[in-house]
């Protein structure tokens, strides 16, 4: 039922969130938008969830699109322990 | 293997949180768990009743209550459900969470349905009306997660007059039609209802 490992692609501002989800939805990308993770502390209360395995070409959206972004996370759930990670 | 549980002084629903974890961390033995009232009490028997496990109570003195939990070793797979989660009703009376920003406010509900299927217990039903039934049809964003909320047998309920009236009865994706009948009946305990508009 839920992910154990996904990406996360968190924000300085809501209004950056919600740009980015649409710039996203305008690409081939498997994601959604979902409340920042409690593991992941310093953003706003949006982020974008992806595939790891989509990891890259996360990246070059944000790049190409110039999206304002806090940052890159891992998020891992291990019952119901969780962490963040910060992906470089 | 007896281990004990000293929940005295712990506010709902510590005491039941606490023998829980406890259960979950023998394959077989006894657990006492020990509170000083009576509610603590009653909350404790029912976890070990809703898992299939034989107890019996003692009772020390006025504020003190010893609960023997006996974790056999043939148990039937049963999810405990705390009782404030078993009958909750979550009401989408709008599209939109909050008022303000259209814009946000959809995104808002979206996070919020999300959330709910992160998190466990599940509510018992989710009801839908006015513009709420737009988030149970075709073109709803969120219609992946109410599946697997209804998978989990959460009741979806979308109300016919509502998807009548904005011309979607054929496009309804998750769920069933109701009635304002069985939508009162969901919603008259108000203690337990909660409501996103």
């Amino acid at each position: 039922m839920i992910d154990r490992q996904f990406g996360v692609i968190t924000f300085k501002s809501t209004h950056h969130a919600i740009k980015a989800e649409s710039v996203f939805k305008n690409e081939n990308i498997e994601f959604r938008t979902i409340p920042t993770p409690r593991e992941v502390t310093y953003s706003c209360g949006l982020a974008i969830k992806f595939d790891l395995k989509d990891t890259e070409l996360a990246r070059n959206i944000v790049e190409e699109n110039q999206l304002d972004i806090g940052g890159f996370f891992k998020v891992i759930k291990a019952g119901k322990e969780s962490k963040a990670e910060k992906l470089n | 293997m007896n281990i004990e549980v000293d929940a005295r002084g712990q506010a709902c629903p510590k005491p039941v949180i606490m023998t829980k974890k406890e259960l979950d961390n023998i394959e077989k033995g006894t657990i006492t768990t020990i509170v000083d009232n009576e509610v603590a009490k009653e909350n404790v028997s029912k976890l070990a009743s809703s898992l299939g496990y034989e107890y019996k109570v003692d009772k020390g003195s006025d504020d003190e209550y010893y609960i023997h939990i006996n974790k056999g070793e043939i148990q039937e797979v049963n999810v405990c459900i705390p009782d404030t989660f078993k009958d909750m009703t979550i009401v989408f009376a709008s599209n939109t969470m909050g008022k303000g920003s259209e814009e946000l406010g959809k995104i808002l509900i979206k996070s919020f349905i999300y959330t709910i299927v992160e998190t466990i217990p599940y509510p018992s039903t989710l009801v839908f009306y006015n513009g709420g039934v737009h988030l149970t049809c075709e073109g709803s964003e969120v219609l992946e997660d109410l599946k697997k909320l209804e998978q989990e047998g959460v009741e979806i309920l979308s109300c016919g007059t509502c998807l009548d009236f904005f011309k979607i009865k054929d496009k309804l994706q998750v769920g069933e039609i109701t009635n304002m009948y069985t939508i009162y009946e969901k919603l008259k305990n108000p203690t337990n209802t909660v409501t996103i508009e």
